[in-house]
């Protein structure tokens, strides 16, 4: 196990910033999210950290030892992809054996480790498999397994879920946390999927454009966002954000100002500001309204509407918790005040 | 109706195309005297001028020194270019792509033009008449470069960044994972190169001139043309035959472990 400092790193692709001076300090043990939306470097981070590209400028230390021009297989890393990458040519028991033969360790350690690691994911009875004969869910557990069996100090995640369906999904990401909670082995997680960031990260490190927006707790990002961007990220339905200079009845919060709210933080009401249904999406016992104001769609979670009152054109009042209204510089985006 | 046509035509056309063979074949064995017979057949098959051609010529010794050049040549290039087309299609540097086109463009000379100062530089080696003359100018192909950079470029780069994280280095990488994974392209460039080396007559004439060195191809030329099959043409067939039956049971054996090779590869992508 190991800690991850990562100071000041730059990557350029030709004239193409990846990631543009990142420092960023990871513990000991630590799970780590790097989240954002596609594009955005967390990948090319991710990589720079396991020595698979290096960075332009900067250095990335592991520990104390700077192993900024380690190759991978100096770094006792492990990772995982989001295609699986499974060895076609080789059965998922010499698949999970091989970073262990690499190694050079013997025969029967090599068994009794990927005996060990097969009990712990579940996989014993695929071990004589070869990738194609396994299914999606499968094939992630065993390249999960060729990741732990070698006991890393790292463990690298490249969107590991993304391929799979919205069932396994989930119940691999409990599976994922579960194993962490097991091995306690520094984790570095990359996704842009805001509920795995949330559910799985001690502390998740937003991104957008290379540069990195925000550090932090799962909850104090989402609640204490420092732009608009990583308030918009977060949270599912996305936060409203609209320009104050359009809407009078927002006024109060100055002219040049992003105003932000949660769709479960505004309520309809009996008499209030005025919109109108545009769509509704009925999920279980919660409706999301999107509603007409002006130009803008304005999102609202609720649950106190019958679906035959979910008529497109249907008005509706609607009144934001004051409480719960961000504010963000419309210029640059950066946070105001918070409530 | 149609359909009868059709499998007549294929058929008229399948002769036009195996005749050749069977007739060589066939007259191989037939006695000198019914050689201009164009039916195959014949009462009196025999392996006379098969017993001739062992008599007369080391064609056992031929035989060999083909398979050890052709073997070396085809194990090398196997090697070798499999090397060169991973570092083109895998690793980046500084003139990768000026590197290729320089290979490409050897591949765009005839051998003839080189051959006067491939020679040239045997002579001054002191290599002519030796095994290295015959094997050492093939032991790199452009041909397989070309193929296995193709091949090699469209292997997932995810498996081979997840090889080097296990530990991998380059040589790992490719011989351990890519190789495996490359059954056709390794078969290809293998059938080939073998084929080609193994046919090949120009060179060995020219470098080679003991007999204990002489590749069956040469020996089966100088043997024919030479004089020594004293204008038997049932000789001179039966010598061709023996060379051709090497070459085609390895297509043989090859060719169905190539298609075989082609179907079963999973690589999902």
């Amino acid at each position: 196990m190991s800690s991850v400092r990562i100071e000041n790193v730059t990557k350029k692709f030709g004239k193409v910033f990846a990631v543009k001076d990142l420092s960023l300090d990871i513990k000991e043990g630590e799970f780590m999210v790097f989240l954002g939306p596609s594009g955005c470097g967390k990948t090319t981070i991710l990589r720079i950290v396991g020595g698979l590209e290096t960075p332009t400028k900067g250095r990335v230390y592991f520990g104390d030892k700077d192993v900024t021009n380690f190759r991978p297989k100096d770094r006792n890393i492990a990772m995982v992809f989001q295609s699986y990458s499974l060895y076609p040519h080789l059965t998922a028991y010499h698949n999970i054996a091989f970073p262990l033969r690499i190694a050079g360790k013997k025969k029967e350690i090599i068994k009794k480790r990927v005996m060990e690691t097969a009990e712990l994911l579940g996989i014993k009875d695929l071990l004589h498999k070869r990738p194609r004969e396994l299914s999606g869910g499968q094939s992630q557990r065993v390249a999960v397994g060729r990741a732990i069996v070698r006991e890393p100090t790292l463990f690298l995640f490249d969107e590991p879920l993304s391929n799979l369906d919205a069932k396994l999904r989930v119940q691999m990401r409990a599976e994922l946390a579960h194993i962490h909670n097991e091995l306690k082995i520094t984790s570095v997680y990359v996704t842009h999927d805001q509920i795995e960031a949330m559910t799985l990260g001690q502390r998740i490190a937003v991104l957008k454009d290379g540069v990195l927006q925000q550090v932090g707790k799962p909850m104090e990002v989402y609640e204490n966002p420092k732009n608009a961007f990583v308030a918009s990220f977060l949270g599912s339905p996305a936060m409203n954000l609209l320009e104050g200079k359009k809407f009078s009845f927002l006024s109060s919060y100055g002219k040049n100002k992003l105003v932000g709210i949660r769709p479960s933080d505004i309520s309809i009401v009996k008499s209030g500001i005025e919109t109108t249904l545009d769509a509704a999406e009925v999920i279980g016992n919660e409706i999301i309204l999107y509603l007409k104001l002006g130009d803008n769609i304005i999102t609202v979670k609720t649950k106190s509407l019958k679906p035959s009152q979910l008529k497109p054109g249907t008005k509706f009042y609607i009144k934001f918790n004051k409480e719960k209204i961000y504010l963000f510089n419309a210029d640059t985006g950066e946070k105001v005040k918070s409530s | 109706m149609k359909r009868i046509i059709f499998y007549i035509l294929l058929l008229i056309a399948t002769l036009i195309f195996v005749y050749p063979f069977i007739w060589m074949t066939t007259a191989s064995l037939r006695p000198e005297r019914e050689i201009s017979y164009l039916s195959p057949l014949s009462r009196n098959f025999s392996f006379g001028s098969y017993i001739t051609v062992f008599k007369r010529i080391p064609i056992v010794r031929a035989f060999l020194n083909s398979l050890i050049v052709s073997s070396s040549i085809t194990i090398s290039v196997l090697i070798f270019s499999s090397m060169i087309g991973y570092a083109l299609s895998r690793l980046k540097f500084k003139g990768r792509e000026l590197i290729f086109m320089v290979i490409l463009f050897t591949m765009m000379i005839p051998f003839q033009i080189t051959l006067i100062p491939l020679y040239v530089l045997m002579v001054k080696l002191g290599w002519t008449d030796t095994y290295q003359a015959l094997i050492v100018p093939g032991m790199i192909s452009a041909f397989g470069i070309l193929l296995f950079r193709q091949y090699f470029k469209a292997f997932p780069k995810s498996i081979i960044d997840a090889a080097r994280v296990d530990g991998c280095s380059d040589f790992g990488i490719l011989y351990r994972i890519i190789w495996p994974n490359s059954i056709p392209a390794l078969v290809t460039v293998g059938i080939i190169t073998f084929m080609n080396t193994w046919n090949n007559v120009l060179w060995p004439l020219v470098v080679i001139r003991k007999t204990s060195f002489m590749t069956m191809p040469q020996m089966v030329v100088l043997f024919t043309v030479g004089g020594q099959a004293e204008a038997q043409v049932g000789v001179q067939l039966a010598s061709a035959m023996m060379l051709a039956i090497p070459i085609v049971i390895i297509y043989m054996i090859f060719q169905r472990h190539f298609i075989a090779s082609m179907a079963h590869t999973g690589i999902k992508g």
